[in-house]
């Protein structure tokens, strides 16, 4: 396996509960590789959160080794976390998570901003993530004037703006109607295809299932497929 | 410079809320500005009225002079040092002759100080030349608020009665020649100003005088056997303690001030940590560290500060510069501080004032902005991120 950028061994993720520990994870083996476009599926509970943020860096492996571009995520610090996620890593998540108070290029603008990127190749990107996205006429609009179907667009524009080698969706289209869902998943798979970025998401929408190449079943924490 | 980037579109982008809390902490910025300013134009006119009027720049007095002992006022005098006729002639330098004595204007009895004057003095402003006359009976000259509490008006006779040298007492008539209007209660409120020679023949101390006054504060005052020098710092020390006890008085009124405006932000920021924590998640999911999220909440309350003081610049300058100009109307009352107030007070605001101010607010918006948001760090990430409350 060459070209696996997520490798995971005999990882598993418990958390306290009450006196004892509740196991959210257990005995998980996997790798992916560049460029692939998996899903993580199985029903509401089974662990798919959880592992997507523990691959992400947001959360730490509790046994076992969990590797992200090299990086072993149970050892990193804080900092190297919050760098591996800004450069590498974009994140879309259910509820979109638009920060409220930015302007769609704003809210594009964020991550590059992290990045200390010059103004002009900054502005360059967000437009280009914007355009892809059919974003061009609502740069200026907040998040509350927006569809939900747009707002997630914003959402995969701003993890898209920075090519990151890996975005982690968590159930991106949950909230979405069917048109919406197609619609994002589309340029999604073409992004995946242009620009040869990873995709991983945790999903049980049957409309996600059938864009993706490969699929992981987890179920009760346990990959079972 | 990030935080600062991001603080600043946060604010701006939170509208409403952001403008309340700086129009509140704009309004300490005035208050308190203004305050200080009235306090240095009141303590800046007092001074200049007190050397004007009654202390020159700086006063020999007699070893046993005390002002605050009246038993021994009548012992504090003796002969005017050979030293200092020369700068008397060049009204440089002018002696007081002091006494105590009884007037009974309206048939009432008040204690008094007598002060002996020479009339053609050039060192105090008090109008001595009204004294210049050559009949024998004694004319006096007081202030509006000796003749105001008397009863007294120009051309009016009072008995006077006091006690010479030789401790004899003797009494005569006194004429009101002249009412004078200062500022400066001290010279005014019981006090009699006589021609010093003829307070000298009253008192049967020819040539004696109880203080010299200097004109110049830069006056080389040499040390005299007998009499002992005074400067500015001493004779303005209880002017200086009074201004110090208002001051303290009016802190108190703008830190109550200051602390609900503060208080305004801490609440902002606590509520701001419980009500964006789907924010704090998310900015941490793209990259940023805990502490540059604690930074940024920080940065954004102390940034309530700048733009509070652009605000009060843009409101509070015109303002303050109006009543710099116009003065700031004084209560008749306020003569019972014994302090000199004019009329009017003209404030006066310093740079350093100005800045020292911002520069406290801006610390104290710092601090209470930084202390809810230390919280941040200990945000656990993918919970703030689904909006969880924590
Ligand atoms: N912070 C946590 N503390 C305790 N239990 C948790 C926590 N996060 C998730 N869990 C539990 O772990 C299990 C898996 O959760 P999650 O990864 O969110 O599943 P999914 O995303 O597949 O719905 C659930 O039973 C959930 O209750
Ligand atoms: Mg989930």
């Amino acid at each position: 396996m060459a070209n696996s950028i997520i490798t995971i061994t005999n990882m598993k993720k418990q958390y306290p509960e009450g006196k004892g520990k509740f196991t959210a994870l257990d005995d998980i083996n996997l790798s992916i590789n560049s460029g692939e476009f998996t899903g993580i599926v199985g029903p509401s509970g089974s662990g798919k959160t959880t592992l997507l943020n523990i691959i992400g860096s947001l959360d730490v492996p509790t046994e076992g080794e969990v590797i992200t571009l090299g990086e072993s995520i149970g050892k990193l610090t804080h900092r190297k976390a919050a760098k591996l996620r800004n450069k590498n890593i974009g994140f879309i998540f259910q509820t979109y998570n638009l920060l409220p108070v930015y302007s769609v290029y704003e809210n594009v603008e964020f991550p590059l901003l992290l990045l200390k990127m010059s103004a002009s190749k900054r502005k360059k990107a967000v437009l280009d993530a914007l355009e892809w996205l059919g974003l061009t006429d609502k740069i200026k609009s907040r998040p509350g004037q927006l569809s939900g179907g747009e707002c997630q667009r914003v959402a995969v524009a701003r993890a898209m703006v920075k090519l990151p080698e890996i975005v982690l969706a968590d159930e991106p289209t949950a909230n979405l109607d069917a048109e919406n869902a197609h619609n994002i998943l589309k340029m999604m798979s073409k992004l995946n295809k242009e620009l040869n970025t990873t995709f991983l998401f945790s999903t049980h929408d049957e409309k996600v299932i059938q864009y993706l190449t490969r699929q992981i079943l987890l179920k009760d924490g346990k990959v079972v497929g | 410079m990030l935080s600062i980037k991001l603080a600043f579109r946060n604010l701006i982008g939170a509208g409403l809320r952001t403008w309340l809390n700086v129009i509140v902490l704009s309004f300490s910025f005035v208050i308190i500005i203004w305050n200080k300013g009235v306090l240095n134009g009141w303590n800046e006119q007092a001074r200049h009225d007190m050397v004007e009027w009654q202390i020159g720049g700086g006063q020999y007095w007699q070893e046993n002079y005390d002002p605050y002992d009246m038993f021994t006022i009548n012992e504090s005098h003796s002969a005017i040092p050979q030293e200092f006729k020369n700068d008397i002639a060049n009204n440089e330098m002018t002696p007081i002759l002091i006494n105590t004595g009884t007037i009974y204007p309206d048939g009432r009895m008040q204690n008094v100080i007598l002060n002996g004057i020479m009339p053609n003095q050039k060192v105090l402003k008090i109008p001595t030349e009204k004294l210049e006359n050559n009949s024998n009976e004694i004319s006096v000259l007081i202030g509006k608020r000796m003749a105001k509490n008397n009863k007294l008006e120009v051309g009016d006779y009072f008995p006077i009665r006091w006690r010479d040298a030789n401790e004899t007492f003797d009494a005569s008539d006194a004429k009101v020649v002249g009412i004078f209007n200062s500022n400066v209660p001290v010279i005014d409120q019981g006090k009699i100003w006589i021609s010093l020679q003829q307070l000298q023949k009253m008192l049967v101390t020819p040539n004696e005088a109880t203080m010299l006054i200097t004109k110049n504060v830069d006056r080389k005052n040499a040390e005299v056997d007998g009499w002992i020098f005074r400067d500015h710092k001493f004779l303005l020390s209880d002017m200086d303690e009074i201004i110090r006890m208002k001051n303290v008085g009016g802190s108190i009124f703008y830190l109550i001030l200051l602390a609900l405006a503060l208080l305004a932000i801490f609440d902002t920021q606590v509520l701001s940590i419980f009500r964006r924590q789907k924010e704090i998640g998310t900015e941490i999911a793209l990259g940023m560290t805990r502490w540059q999220v604690v930074r940024l909440f920080t940065v954004e309350g102390a940034m309530y500060s700048i733009f509070a003081a652009v605000l009060a610049a843009i409101y509070g300058i015109p303002l303050l510069a109006l009543q710099a100009k116009n003065g700031f109307p004084m209560p008749e009352a306020a003569d019972s501080y014994g302090l000199p107030i004019a009329k009017a007070i003209y404030p006066t605001y310093s740079l350093g004032l100005i800045f020292g101010t911002v520069f406290v607010i801006f610390i104290a918006t710092l601090i209470v902005s930084y202390l809810p948001a230390k919280k941040i760090s200990k945000i656990n990430p993918t919970d703030a991120i689904k909006g969880k409350i924590q």
